[in-house]
């Protein structure tokens, strides 16, 4: 990871793009996970903060994918595209194979409805699209695929952090418990 | 298979007559290949404890938690908090307390830094 981390950095300005591709089981969401903190971090100027942000991002959307896009046998596919000192995109794609795939419509829809209201403290499921994904990107986007399945697109700015950390101060403070706000 | 997690539980002294203080000492990752499974630990706990139990949920090990895991602390606070008792949450690590505050949760469950100050709290 540390030599590719090189072999990106040193092609400053030119945009990354990396996809990987993984079956539709849940254990290989933690290796996924490891990879976005170690991309985040080694080839993007995003802190660290972002990193693990994004971790939980990617984590949200593939089990999107692999719970209701794609049968078990099928892949889910991921796609990273850092704009050096603008942008990071995340496309998680199925094949709409799944038990309960959904239109784009209708899962804009339901997230629209959890991100303006309460959600009920018992339900167990509804905040990772409608909180975690939502609150920490600047683009959410569902796309219907022509071949079929749905393509979820996130991006967020680097620009808009600046901007956010500027209004809020917003950082992790020394004390590894707490976040100064 | 499963990403390595487990919740370990003891119980806490209490002067309070009825009070019952539980420790439970969360370790590794909860996500959706375990978080399930990982679950019922706690809903267990809660249905042998009907009254008063007060949970202190140790974080200091817990690397990473999903949307589910989440999903499943505010229902457990809802059962415990609705039969008289607490649930608080002590050493939690920086991207653990990002993901509580980024989906509310620290409004409902406090955080602590430490196990003494959390145990305080539950007991006062």
């Amino acid at each position: 990871m540390n030599d590719i981390a090189t072999t990106l950095k040193e092609n400053t300005h030119k945009p990354v793009k990396i996809t990987i591709t993984l079956p539709t089981h849940a254990y290989f969401m933690s290796g996924i996970r490891d990879f976005t903190i170690s991309l985040i971090k080694n080839t993007t100027e995003f802190s660290e903060q972002w990193a693990y942000r994004f971790q939980s991002v990617v984590d949200e959307l593939c089990n999107n994918a692999i719970e209701h896009g794609s049968k078990p046998g099928e892949d889910i596919k991921i796609t990273f595209i850092y704009n050096p000192d603008e942008s990071i995109e995340i496309d998680v794609e199925d094949s709409g194979t799944g038990m309960n795939p959904k239109k784009a419509a209708d899962i804009k829809l339901l997230v629209d409805q959890f991100v303006q209201q309460n959600i009920p403290m018992a339900n167990i499921r509804g905040r990772g699209l409608a909180k975690i994904v939502h609150e920490w990107t600047d683009e959410l986007e569902f796309i219907d695929k022509p071949e079929g399945g749905l393509k979820v697109r996130v991006v967020k700015y680097l620009t808009h952090i600046e901007t956010e950390v500027l209004k809020k101060g917003f950082a992790y403070s020394e004390d590894k418990t707490h976040i100064l706000i | 298979m499963a990403t390595p997690a487990s919740i370990t539980i003891e119980d806490v002294e209490s002067t309070t007559p009825g009070m019952v203080v539980k420790l439970a000492k969360f370790t590794g990752q909860l996500d959706e290949s375990n978080v399930d499974e990982k679950a019922q630990q706690i809903y267990q706990l809660i249905e042998q404890n009907p009254a008063n139990l007060n949970l202190i949920f140790d974080f200091e090990d817990l690397e990473y938690m999903n949307s589910k895991s989440i999903g499943y602390l505010t229902d457990w606070y809802g059962k415990v908090y609705e039969n008289g008792g607490k649930i608080v949450i002590a050493k939690t690590r920086p991207n653990i307390l990002d993901i509580l505050q980024v989906v509310g949760l620290t409004q409902l469950i406090k955080t602590f830094s430490t196990i003494d100050e959390a145990k305080f709290a539950i007991t006062h």
